[in-house]
């Protein structure tokens, strides 16, 4: 549990100690993540390994690698409607994510560069966002969506997917923005081009970096939403990955394999989208510092 | 001149204004909305509500399940804190203390992140497969280490149904929490360390005397987070048991889901998401005065 190896010592015998002190530690160190990282990974591989077995391998042997490789295990889920969950999983990560950044970064703009009456009541109006559970709003939503006449639609998991996004995405950009020179937006000033024109020129490419973050952090929670998809969507048409999992897996009870290939199927896009952007979900987090 | 002046004056609040109205409808006026939906009896299919005042809230300290429900959330809470909080922690101290080697502390960050971004019922399935009784890889590992006696129906059991699901969330998200710490250690300045080296402190001792009083700010926020998680929860459960067996994995939120949308009881749970709603604030509001005092020390 050492932190910062500690090498120095005053005597030779001391520092013979503090060196073997410091390779037990360095073995301890990675025995303790090799579990770490065995306990993460393997209820993976297991599901990965067996989504390629019958049904009677499973059962005979799940520790053992697949004898031969049955394909059509993930033709099948692909054909039992995960194509069309990850389909509108799609529509409705894109919608959200889009429209979110879209209305955050004009918000962020006029928090950040404007002086204003009643500044810091909105500032304060968008950011409490973050202090509030979508559970307690969960019953009421189902009667607005209902009145509006779009319950049971996209729009019922874009709007309130988006309503509770805003908070965050907002905090992530107007954060930047107040760390970003305004040499020039000044110099653009100066050269007499309009607030719009600053705007889109100026400030949104400068926000770019920002942007990418907040927009990953955001896919990955639209993606992986469940409570609004699960409450305000009936038909199975309309289902996104999370809520239709459930469904599929219910009504395949009986082939686990096939399960575990729609499993593995669904899991894909969000694990490449963040071996891809490492470096883009990390400096969200850190600008971010926490969960929504 | 005059109106492009006004014009001016009017710029930021047009920029405002969509993020005003959809946080108005969709999260404020929800908000405002469930309280007083909670002074009346009334179901999703009956348009009319009967107003019976406050008797949504006295049936609360009546009801048997609720006492169940909330002692899971306070389970779910501090054993979260103790994984999420302390283990990421540490676990995030060793990785910075360079005593692995670069290229393995990138390997072992990101595979304990990587859970953190797979969907709740990915995670809920694989380990409902996990832990079922015959087929499942938890009682076949137990059966060939020879501890046959430990095997359980995990998620079928009233004892073990709870420990099963909160476990899968602390699999989730320990390594989520461990780079919110990576972060935050991070953003130590190096010479703290190097003069405790020169003053011969142990990894140990710099451990405790300088990274936890710097990070100390991320504990506390990362905790209030975590406990006011732990009350919130309610997707995990529900891909995982529906907070069965008998109620035994029962939670606040999932209780307020069954009520409002399996049993069409729609004041009784607006009542409960009132409380649901209290029980955050309180604990916001902990976390905003403990995180001022912090600032002041």
């Amino acid at each position: 549990m050492a932190v910062k190896s500690n090498e120095k010592a005053s005597l030779p015998g001391g520092l013979h100690r503090s060196i073997v002190q410091t390779r037990i530690n360095r073995v301890l160190a990675y025995i303790v993540f090799g579990i770490a990282m065995l306990i993460v990974i393997y209820p993976l591989l297991w599901v990965l390994t067996n989504s390629f077995k019958t049904d009677t391998q499973l059962f005979d042997q799940s520790w053992a690698l697949p004898k031969v490789f049955k394909w059509e295990n993930y033709v099948t889920a692909w054909k039992y409607g995960i194509a069309r969950y990850i389909l509108n999983s799609v529509i409705v990560t894109v919608g959200t994510v889009v429209l979110n950044l879209g209305i955050s970064i004009m918000a962020s703009y006029a928090l950040s560069r404007f002086k204003f009456k009643g500044q810091n009541l909105l500032l304060f109006f968008i950011l409490g966002g973050l202090m509030l559970a979508p559970e307690v709003a969960l019953i009421p939503l189902f009667r607005i969506l209902s009145f509006l006449g779009i319950y049971n639609t996209y729009l019922a998991m874009i709007l309130p997917n988006l309503a509770f996004g805003i908070p965050f995405t907002t905090f992530l950009i107007r954060s930047y923005m107040l760390g970003l020179p305004k040499d020039f937006e000044e110099a653009a000033t100066l050269d007499g081009a309009s607030t719009a024109g600053i705007f889109y020129h100026v400030v949104v490419p400068l926000c770019r970096p920002i942007l990418a973050s907040a927009a990953l952090l955001d896919a990955m929670r639209v993606w992986n939403e469940f409570m609004f998809g699960l409450t305000f969507i009936t038909s199975d048409k309309l289902k996104t990955i999370p809520v239709g999992l459930m469904a599929f897996s219910g009504a395949l009870r009986e082939q686990y394999t096939v399960v575990m290939a729609g499993l593995i199927i669904s899991a894909l896009p969000m694990i490449i989208l963040f071996l891809l952007t490492q470096k883009q979900f990390i400096r969200g987090l850190a600008a971010g510092g926490l969960r929504g | 001149m005059n109106s492009l002046r006004f014009r001016k004056k009017l710029t930021p609040y047009l920029l405002l204004l969509p993020a005003i109205i959809v946080m108005l409808v969709f999260v404020y006026l929800p908000i405002v909305e469930n309280i007083y939906y909670s002074l009346f009896r009334w179901s999703s299919i009956d348009p009319t509500m009967k107003f019976i005042d406050i008797q949504n809230y006295t049936r609360i300290f009546k009801d048997t399940i609720i006492g169940g429900a909330l002692k899971n959330n306070v389970l779910y809470s501090v054993i979260s804190v103790i994984f999420q909080v302390f283990i990421s922690l540490v676990l995030a101290a060793i990785l910075e203390s360079r005593i692995i080697r670069h290229r393995w502390a990138n390997i072992f960050r990101n595979t304990l992140f990587m859970p953190a971004v797979l969907a709740i019922t990915v995670v809920g399935i694989t380990f409902q497969l996990i832990y079922s009784p015959n087929s499942g890889l938890l009682n076949q590992l137990l059966r060939g280490i020879g501890l046959d006696s430990l095997a359980h129906a995990w998620l079928g059991e009233e004892g073990t149904a709870i420990y099963a699901i909160i476990a899968v969330s602390q699999w989730q998200w320990v390594g989520y929490d461990m780079i919110l710490f990576i972060v935050a250690i991070q953003a130590i300045p190096d010479e703290l360390y190097e003069a405790a080296k020169i003053d011969g402190a142990s990894g140990l001792q710099q451990f405790f005397n300088i990274t936890i009083p710097m990070v100390r700010e991320t504990i506390l926020v990362l905790s209030t987070i975590t406990v006011i998680g732990g009350f919130k929860v309610f997707d995990i459960v529900w891909v995982m048991t529906a907070g069965g067996p008998n109620n035994a994995s029962q939670t606040l939120g999932g209780y307020l889901y069954r009520v409002g949308f399996r049993n069409d009881e729609m004041g009784y749970a607006s009542a409960l998401a009132t409380l649901l709603f209290l029980i955050t604030l309180a604990l916001t509001f902990i976390q905003l005065r403990i995180g001022r005092t912090g600032k002041e020390a």
